[in-house]
């Protein structure tokens, strides 16, 4: 990692061993418009306290999307204090299906239901299950697919889920240090596009390793 | 001719010949200037809007009978605006969002972006439910078109008669000759950049191609392996410097809101000048209904919510322009005694043959950094599986272009093949090495996709829309055909594996053109058929779509829609 620069330069998600090391989007900063610098750098804020979810479904949401994203390390992106604030402005895209509530209905009825799930399966609420039984609940849900689960179609909610959980994640500037991408461009725009061409503050990918050659 | 002997090459071997090579084509913009000087009232210097120009425009009273009232600021009523304010009608459009000031309303950010999407509650049904929001429709003035990529291709010939050639779709109550001297007119205005165009009806473009990026590049290289002909362009976006908007900066974030004015909306291409001509922009005012006298079956005006109050707009002629879902939507709830089922739905076709494009995106991962957020999401298409190819199972067809979503699109797409947790991170982390190239998949109209009337209500009190879609035979065959050709280009690039997510794209029709009422809600000129003195002048007129993207089509349409008005108005 960087060692002159501001405290946590180059943070990435959980510190994980970086592909793009020394790679820091915010070092830019003094090159974006105000405008954007200040939304961007907004997320680097403490989260305020959480207002939608009740304390019952805070323990389940925030376990379902630490294993959604993988996340469960320090440095964390706060992905469910950024979409409790969504949740609470009605910052929503608006639509929603036939067959299911707005957004913030859906969140709470889908955790609710796999609460239910983890008692029927494991004689447990949610949070007291293991990591393992988590996740295996997780997966039975979207394994379930376009069928019936507790009344809502399974792939409905698994789209919802992720859909904020991935909107929030990358939207940090954190995760961008994790996969190279240089963030903001303006006013200065891209001098060097083109495949292999890179800025001069843009980093080379150290550990480019395929995850479609890759099984976990 | 080889496209790849005379395409640009990527931006890193361009030298300085942009300029010479726009200067080459200043007659055109001379010639614009004469005809919509807005990218001349725009500031030359650092900002991006011109402030006096606004705060000096033209305030008509509601009590003002105005010679038009448009409802919505987007592709159709911002450019229905400017030619009726050039043509000296006195005009007021309505926006329900915001009047944008790039510099500080628009961010280079993706989640920073939301705001500039249409996300009042709809709701979505059928076999396909369409997901909206971000993915389909904008809110404030220059509507959707500020969020849009930019690509401006025109429409087929063959798009205007599929029902006749080809036994699908419908006919139009006009030809593609009818619109071919808007088209010129609108790319001039744009400006569009490309190579020159050898599907439809061939023609040129007045700003040269841009040069490419990774993604670019990407497509090129495959598709020259594929023997599938392919070109740089058509976009909407500077190649040189057109009146006082600069040369795009290749920062990758159009689909968010050029800050840098280089790519087109309305914002900048028509309305600057409809200000100059008298015209007003009533942004953040919501349209409710739309007036008819009872006696004399002509439209008074529009009823509109601002600041908590209601107010009328009484005028000469009503033309909507809200989008094709919200056009429809108004139209349902403006019923009356004389239009009990909503206004100009005597035959039950408001909201009708709606359609969309089925818009499949395949990724490809290359060994190389592709790094495809550095440059304009739209840079090469493709027109050559377009039309009908007879030894095919299907109709009609589809064209491919380059893509590039940012991060969080990336990662829908990616969790959209299923994967979570440490699979989706792995994937993630690897986004410089991916490519993407989409299609628009011309699916067909039907009766039975449609926007009706919901139970919920908004917070305007009103019933909110309710928008069924499924896909018929012949679309899933096209979404089948193009991602095999994507997946093809791709791997002939040099992709190790591809992936293909589906999803949808571009909204047309909804209150189609038609030859009489009992097959469209307006005639050939945009009027409705039930209120002589309504227009419809946005997408939702479109009766078929082509594969090509809407705006520049829906902008051609409108300009013609108004000159036709300005006609015959003055012959009566
Ligand atoms: C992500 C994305 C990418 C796209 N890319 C392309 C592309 O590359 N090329 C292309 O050609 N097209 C593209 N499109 C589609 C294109 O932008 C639209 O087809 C086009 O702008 C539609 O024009 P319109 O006039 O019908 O409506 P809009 O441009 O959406 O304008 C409608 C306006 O009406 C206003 N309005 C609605 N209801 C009311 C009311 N009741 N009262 C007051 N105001 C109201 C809205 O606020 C809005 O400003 C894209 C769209 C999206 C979402
Ligand atoms: S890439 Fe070009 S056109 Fe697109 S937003 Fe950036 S400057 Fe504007």
């Amino acid at each position: 990692m960087v060692s002159d620069g501001p405290a946590l330069a180059g943070t990435t998600p959980g510190g994980q061993p970086v592909r793009f090391p020394g790679f820091d989007v915010l070092a830019q900063v003094d090159h974006w418009d105000p405008v954007t610098a200040g939304v961007v750098l907004a997320r680097l804020s403490l989260p305020s306290p959480l207002r939608f979810f009740t304390v019952a479904e805070e323990g389940i949401a925030g376990a379902l999307l630490d294993h959604l994203l993988d996340q469960y390390e320090d440095p964390r992106v706060p992905v469910l204090q950024m979409i409790d604030v969504r949740l609470t402005e009605k910052q929503t895209d608006g639509w929603h299906y036939a067959d299911l509530p707005e957004d913030g209905q859906a969140w709470r009825d889908s955790l609710r239901a796999i609460d239910d799930d983890a008692r029927s399966r494991f004689d447990a609420s949610f949070t007291e299950c293991t990591g393992e039984q988590q996740k295996t609940l997780i997966q039975a849900v979207q394994d379930t697919e376009g069928k019936p689960w507790h009344g809502m179609r399974a792939d409905r909610i698994w789209s919802l889920w992720t859909r904020y959980a991935c909107t929030a994640f990358y939207a940090h500037p954190w995760a961008w240090n994790e996969i190279g991408f240089s963030g903001p461009a303006y006013p200065r725009g891209y001098k060097n596009p083109g495949i292999d061409a890179r800025e001069p503050y843009e980093v080379r990918d150290h550990l480019p390793i395929d995850p479609t050659r890759e099984t976990s | 001719m080889n496209p790849a002997e005379t395409g640009p090459g990527p931006l890193s071997r361009v030298t300085g010949g942009l300029r010479s090579l726009f200067d080459a084509h200043d007659g055109a913009a001379d010639r614009v200037r004469g005809r919509n000087e807005s990218a001349w009232l725009l500031p030359n210097g650092q900002g991006r809007t011109n402030h006096r120009l606004r705060e000096d425009m033209h305030r008509y009273s509601p009590d003002d009978v105005v010679d038009a009232v448009i409802v919505g600021c987007g592709a159709g009523g911002a450019t229905a605006a400017q030619r009726l304010a050039r043509a000296g009608w006195s005009v007021v459009a309505i926006d329900a969002g915001p009047f944008w000031d790039p510099d500080q309303d628009w961010v280079s950010d993706e989640a920073g972006s939301h705001h500039l999407y249409w996300t009042e509650p709809r709701v979505i049904d059928g076999e396909n439910p369409v997901p909206l929001g971000s993915n389909n429709s904008g809110r404030g003035v220059g509507g959707s078109m500020v969020h849009y990529a930019g690509y401006a291709p025109r429409f087929h010939p063959s798009d205007f008669h599929t029902h006749s050639v080809d036994g699908v779709g419908a006919d139009w109550p006009i030809d593609y000759d009818d619109l071919r001297p808007f088209y010129e007119a609108i790319e001039g205005e744009l400006p569009v950049a490309g190579q020159d165009w050898p599907w439809g009806d061939p023609h040129r473009y007045p700003h040269r191609a841009h040069p490419v990026g990774g993604n670019g590049e990407v497509f090129q290289r495959g598709a020259l392996a594929q023997g599938i002909d392919f070109r740089v362009g058509p976009v909407a976006i500077t190649n040189g410097r057109f009146g006082n908007r600069p040369h795009c900066i290749y920062r990758g974030f159009c689909l968010q809101g050029c800050k840098v004015n280089a790519k087109a909306s309305p914002l900048i291409t028509h309305v600057p000048d409809a200000l100059a001509h008298g015209a007003e922009i009533r942004a953040d005012a919501m349209v409710v209904g739309i007036d008819v006298d009872e006696r004399t079956g002509r439209a008074t005006g529009v009823r509109y919510l601002r600041g908590g109050r209601e107010y009328r707009q009484r005028a000469g002629h009503v033309l909507l322009a809200g989008y094709s879902i919200e056009t429809p939507r108004l139209l349902l709830n403006s019923a009356s005694k004389r239009f009990p089922e909503g206004l100009c739905n005597d035959f039950d076709l408001v909201g009708r043959y709606l359609m969309v494009q089925g818009a499949p995106q395949t990724a490809g991962r290359f060994t190389q950094e592709i790094r495809m957020y550095k440059a304009p999401p739209p840079e090469v298409s493709s027109e050559q599986f377009y039309e009908t190819d007879p030894t095919k199972p299907y109709k009609r067809g589809f064209s491919i272009q380059t893509v590039s979503p940012l991060p969080i699109t990336w990662a829908e797409h990616v969790a959209g093949q299923g994967h979570w947790g440490e699979d989706l991170r792995r994937y993630m982390r690897d986004y410089v090495h991916w490519s993407v190239l989409g299609a628009l998949c011309e699916f067909l109209p039907q009766a039975r996709n449609r926007v009706t009337l919901a139970e919920e209500k908004d917070r305007y009190g009103l019933p909110v829309a309710h928008f069924s879609y499924s896909q018929c035979e012949n679309d899933k065959h096209l979404l089948k055909a193009a991602q095999q050709v994507m997946e093809g280009i791709l791997t002939a690039a040099g992709a190790s594996e591809t992936i293909t997510f589906t999803r949808n794209a571009h909204l047309v029709g909804g209150a189609r053109m038609a030859t009489d009422e009992h097959s469209g809600v307006v005639g050939a000129d945009c009027r409705t058929f039930a209120v002589p003195n309504l227009l419809i002048v946005d997408g939702s007129v479109l009766p078929t779509q082509g594969s090509a993207n809407p705006a520049l089509t829906i902008m051609a349409n409108s300009a013609r829609a108004a000159e036709r008005l300005v006609h015959t108005a003055a012959s009566r």
